[in-house]
């Protein structure tokens, strides 16, 4: 989910006053600033509606739906809304209307849920949690209405709430009567605060819910397309759509899913994986043809849709700002490689510190593709040579191999590099690495089992 | 003299005389291409410019795999690498008989981030996919391995080369020997009786023969 940039603090200022400013790119649950700075002109209080829902609700759609209600809906895991309402008073009415409203929204997606309407966050949330039927702008009397509010209404974790009741409270007041300063030290800062946001003292900044873009277009055809080439060229303007679109909020995607619905058979779906993240249209097209050339139709086609994988920022690096001037990068290469002959079938590979063989060796998928900058200098490398080919388990040798390769007997290999490790995860080796030179022919890397004395071949230097 | 060498220069700069030796030693002035050794003396010794050429295709016809055929060409791979102005250019292995094998490339001193391996369903996306990575122009080297093909498509191989700079090899069986091939450097590497046999059956620009490995 893609958390928004706008920040609201809310509530009241140490001062007394209420204020509401919005931020604009600050970070997370930035501090309130202090009084003394020059605030944005106080435009109006906010009111929050908070509504819990029963069950595990999809809050993406519920969101959806509040924001027809409200510009400002945040989520609160795992089941809970929170709607900024005062913006919205005045076209609804009053906010007894709107609640009426957004209630009767809820219930008519047959959904179980409480509302509560409050001057602070928390005690919104906290009051529909519980049931606690409170609908009031007041903030004056908010305090008054909290103090019977169980503790359980904050759903703190259940050891904090256990170290309150061994302490004998049971509701919120209870807790209000309690020294500030004792309670931060055996609940946290975090209670401390969470009382004060409740009880309108202290602004609570939240992330408004930003819906989740995605390119998402369709094509229906007039008349039923049955060769891949005609798909290709229905498919440029909205190729050209799409990286508009992306163009336009400066970002990129690193997949697209092409779906190609047929008539009676089930749609075809066409994944389109990219190297890098991109937002250029040559690029989107060129994966597109090749998983295209390679797609047989499994019947004509009637519509497409095409939609775009999460949008990720673009990096300066990717964009493009001249067309690569024909030629090509290793990403575009790589990609076209992938596209056409699957993920799997290009990769690297990569050393591991293992000292048996077989292990030193993997095949990675993620490819770096930052540059690298030249090596200095060659570095001499004073370790045991290593063949070119490693098989992919060694080949026993029969009696007259080691025979014609001279091996076990007096005029046999010398120096052997021992390998003996790995008896700990029951893959244990205790091996003599040779390498030899067969009559004709190239050197072969060869080892005898320590324990059965027999002769394998594990790899040519090639 | 003076006026005698003047009349030879304009008569050289006549466009009807045709310079046949000069031509290619001008040419390979003006644009020096460069050749990366190939780690063995007697072999840089009998190829033109001293190494394998750049911007070419070379094929390696062999018997049988692990002749030390791939050995041939670690030191060019390293030099490659290590020479690039910038950032360092790719190696691609495409359909490689066996699993390279990391520790050793990285012992010769091969970028192993810069090393790809392609492992295409046929032979066809093979010699696509050698022509794409060589015409790519950010590969040094590309390797291929193949059980045949026809010079059609080396021809392609050779164009794609060309034009991305990079060092093709293709590792074909022995059988194609007799073949025609525009490859612009071929190698016949067999089983001999001590070591392996090394003859250059195509140079262009130089003598094609046998080399005596054991020299260097």
């Amino acid at each position: 989910m893609k958390a928004g940039r706008r920040v609201v603090h809310t509530g009241a200022q140490p001062g007394g006053q209420t204020a509401d400013l919005f931020a604009a790119p600050a970070p997370a649950l930035a501090p309130p600033p202090p009084s003394s700075l020059p605030l944005a002109p106080q435009r109006r209080r906010s009111l929050w509606y908070a509504v819990v829902f029963a069950g595990a609700p999809d809050l993406y759609q519920l969101s959806l739906h509040a924001q027809q209600f409200t510009s400002f809906v945040s989520l609160a895991a795992p089941n809970a809304l929170l709607l900024e309402i005062q913006g919205s008073l005045r076209l609804f009415g009053s906010f007894v209307r709107l609640r009426e409203l957004l209630d009767a929204r809820w219930q008519a997606l047959g959904l179980q849920a409480q509302s509560a309407i409050a001057p602070a966050t928390l005690a919104a949330l906290w009051c529909a949690r519980i049931g606690e039927d409170l609908c009031s702008d007041d903030k004056t009397a908010l305090t008054g209405r909290l103090l019977r509010l169980p503790l359980i209404a904050t759903a703190w974790d259940a050891g904090r709430l256990q170290t309150l009741r061994s302490m004998g409270i049971q509701h919120l007041g209870d807790l209000l009567r309690l020294p500030r300063a004792g309670l931060a030290r055996r609940l946290g800062p975090a209670a401390v605060r969470d009382l004060d946001i409740a009880l309108g003292r202290q602004p609570e900044p939240r992330r408004a819910f930003v819906p989740r873009e995605r390119f998402r277009e369709r094509l229906d055809f007039e008349t039923e397309i049955e060769h891949v080439a005609y798909l290709e060229r229905a498919l440029e303007p909205l190729l050209e759509r799409c990286a508009r679109f992306l163009r336009r909020r400066q970002a990129g995607v690193q997949s697209l899913a092409l779906r190609l619905r047929h008539r009676v058979r089930p749609a075809t779906e066409v994944h389109l994986g990219f190297a890098s993240v991109t937002s250029e249209q040559r690029r989107l097209a060129e994966v597109l043809a090749q998983r295209l050339n390679r797609l047989e139709l499994p019947a004509a086609v009637r519509a497409l849709a095409l939609v775009s994988g999460p949008l990720q920022p673009l990096s300066a690096v990717s964009l493009d700002a001249f067309g690569g001037g024909g030629r090509d990068t290793a990403v575009q290469l790589i990609e076209r490689l992938r596209a056409r002959l699957g993920e799997q079938a290009v990769y690297g590979v990569t050393t591991q510190t293992e000292h048996r063989p077989e292990a030193a060796s993997c095949r990675v998928q993620q490819l770096s593709l930052a540059a690298l900058p030249a090596p200095p200098s060659p570095q001499p490398f004073q370790a045991m040579p290593r063949p070119v080919w490693l098989l992919d388990a060694p080949v026993l040798l029969s009696q007259r191999e080691v025979h014609e390769l001279r091996l076990g007997s007096g005029g046999g290999p010398r120096d052997p590099e021992r390998i003996e490790t790995g008896w700990w995860d029951g893959k244990g080796v205790a091996r003599d690495y040779y390498r030899v030179r067969p009559a004709r022919g190239a050197e072969l890397w060869v080892f005898q089992e320590r324990h059965t004395k027999s002769w394998y071949l594990h790899g040519m230097f090639a | 003299m003076l006026r005698e060498s003047a009349s030879l220069a304009d008569l050289l700069a006549d466009a009807r005389v045709w310079k046949l030796k000069d031509a290619s030693a001008s040419h390979r002035q003006s644009s020096p291409r460069p050749v990366w050794s190939t780690g063995k003396s007697a072999l840089d010794a009998r190829l033109p410019g001293g190494g394998w050429p750049t911007a070419s295709l070379v094929e390696v016809l062999i018997d049988v795999n692990g002749l030390g055929e791939v050995q041939l060409f670690l030191p060019a791979l390293v030099e490659s690498q290590r020479c690039s102005d910038g950032d360092i250019p790719w190696l691609v292995w495409i359909a490689p008989p066996h699993e390279p094998y990391a520790p050793a490339l990285a012992q010769q001193g091969i970028e192993l981030a810069r090393l790809l391996v392609v492992r295409p369903p046929s032979a066809t996306e093979a010699l696509w996919a050698a022509e794409q990575a060589l015409r790519s122009g950010v590969c040094a080297a590309v390797f291929l391995w193949l059980k045949g093909t026809d010079d059609r498509w080396l021809r392609r191989l050779k164009l794609a080369a060309e034009e991305g700079g990079a060092l093709g090899v293709l590792f074909r069986p022995e059988r194609h020997r007799f073949e025609s091939s525009p490859a612009s450097l071929r190698v016949l590497m067999t089983q001999g009786e001590q070591q392996p046999r090394l003859e250059l059956l195509k140079v262009q620009g130089g003598r094609p023969g046998l080399v005596d490995l054991g020299a260097s």
